[in-house]
């Protein structure tokens, strides 16, 4: 039932190239998930109408949308739209990794642009004020004394959002890119045993969970002079 | 867009129709033994039995930190083995199996009873000390104080965390389909396969998604209205 211990390592290598693309696909999420969430989240606060309901309605699509569903429309919608296919967009987006990028990006940027933005609303108005009365640039109030204090309130909240990544990095193997559950597929398929492979993917998972999970309690400990009394 | 395409019989609309079905079903059924297990499962993590509260945190530690995917997946191949190994003993061989669409409720709902059980625990500790003092103070028995007052107000605050998470639960359903279940997505991929027509398919999918979604929380709106109104009320 269990497959025995030699024939499962040699199948390591391919379990180790599926967790590095997971890592891969985790980090640029995060990074250019960010990107793409902060100036959605400053829409989204802004005085701006227009810029508002943008933010707003960026928000609720990225967050009530599947992630499946925006994976196989990019993937598979978007090379339907007539010109893509002779554009220099198609070099991009003929390789299925950027486009699970792009899709992660995007859905990841949704929960980011909340946070930030709910984070940004709760630094309370009268030290950006204070700043401001004493004649401090916007530029400046923004980057030294609304940001920090932001950071430190929504830390907790993007933390969870890090770990949701994780777990969602997991749809890819849904358009044929090798991450770790499906390099587990892989194993099973060659050696019919689905749960040693399996359980090997849990317990990366669980790790990497762990660990991230350990890091932001860290940086939340050391950011938050109230939690070291 | 050719509407065509959506027609009952020979158009793709009856099997949009059945795959929308699957999908609300496994949400449904996932959302409702999830919710009753989660409640449970708060309960027990409350309790004094520290081998019990202890390896039950555990274990919604793990379910919350794994991908939901590897879940189904373990659920669904882990099932057959483990009936496998349990009936042989009695002598009944051959490939046991449960059918996709159990494995779905059963691992939609093991993941959904992992977050509503968090959901609970920080219910009951919002629930505050003084109706809770007052039913014990009148001589209420712990039980008649448990169902009286604290799960009714529990309820109460646990209310938004829910319909949060059973909005969720309903995103998750897609990835059902790498089990071979034909919910929305894969009858909305198989079309689009078969007339080369993604976007349609896609995008209607993905707005009947967002409809669902948002349905959801205007009743949300209006039932919270309704429940929360003891916070409201006054002395007339």
């Amino acid at each position: 039932m269990l497959t025995d211990w030699d024939t499962l390592a040699g199948y390591f290598p391919v379990l180790l190239e599926g967790a590095a693309t997971t890592l891969l696909l985790f980090f640029l999420t995060l990074v250019i998930g960010f990107i793409i969430a902060l100036p959605v989240a400053l829409a989204r606060n802004s005085k701006n109408n227009y810029a508002r309901a943008f933010g707003h309605s960026f928000i609720y699509f990225f967050r009530g949308a599947p992630l499946l569903a925006i994976l196989f429309l990019t993937y598979y919608g978007l090379p339907q739209i007539p010109g893509v296919k002779e554009s220099f967009v198609w070099f991009f987006i003929r390789d299925p990794f950027p486009v699970a990028v792009i899709a992660l990006a995007l859905n990841s940027s949704g929960f980011q642009a909340e946070i930030i933005a709910g984070a940004l609303r709760n630094v309370p108005k009268g030290e950006v004020e204070a700043a401001q009365a004493a004649g401090f640039s916007r530029m400046f109030v923004f980057v030294h004394i609304a940001a920090p204090h932001a950071i430190r309130l929504g830390l907790r909240s993007f933390g969870n959002e890090a770990v949701l990544i994780i777990k969602g990095t997991a749809v890819v193997s849904f358009i044929t890119i090798q991450d770790l559950i499906s390099a587990a597929n892989q194993v099973y398929f060659n050696t019919l045993d689905p749960i040693s492979p399996l359980l090997i993917a849990g317990l990366f998972y669980l790790s990497l969970v762990f660990l991230l999970s350990r890091l932001f309690r860290k940086l939340e400990y050391r950011l938050d002079p109230r939690l070291r009394t | 867009m050719d509407f065509g395409l959506l027609e009952y019989g020979d158009g793709w609309g009856d099997e949009l129709v059945l795959g929308l079905g699957i999908t609300l079903g496994l949400a449904i059924l996932a959302i409702v033994f999830g919710t009753a297990i989660g409640l449970f499962s708060a309960l027990v993590e409350r309790s004094k039995v520290r081998s019990l509260s202890g390896s039950v945190s555990a274990f919604n530690a793990v379910v919350r930190s794994l991908p939901e995917l590897l879940i189904i997946l373990f659920v669904y191949y882990g099932s057959s083995i483990l009936m496998q190994a349990v009936l042989s003993p009695f002598g009944i061989e051959g490939f046991i199996s449960i059918s996709a669409f159990s494995a779905g409720v059963i691992a939609l709902s093991l993941i959904h009873t992992s977050y509503a059980s968090e959901v609970f625990r920080g219910a009951f500790a919002a629930v505050p000390t003084g109706p809770v003092e007052a039913a014990r103070s009148l001589g209420l028995h712990p039980l008649q104080q448990f169902f009286l007052v604290q799960l009714p107000l529990a309820i109460r605050f646990a209310f938004p965390g829910l319909v949060n998470l059973s909005i969720v639960t309903l995103k998750t359903t897609p990835l059902v389909s790498a089990i071979g279940l034909q919910d929305l997505i894969r009858v909305a991929g198989d079309a689009g396969q078969n007339t080369r027509e993604y976007l349609t398919f896609f995008i209607l999918a993905l707005v009947i998604y967002l409809l669902i979604a948002g349905l959801v929380m205007i009743a949300q709106f209006y039932l919270e209205k309704r429940l929360f109104q003891f916070m409201y009320a006054r002395r007339s």
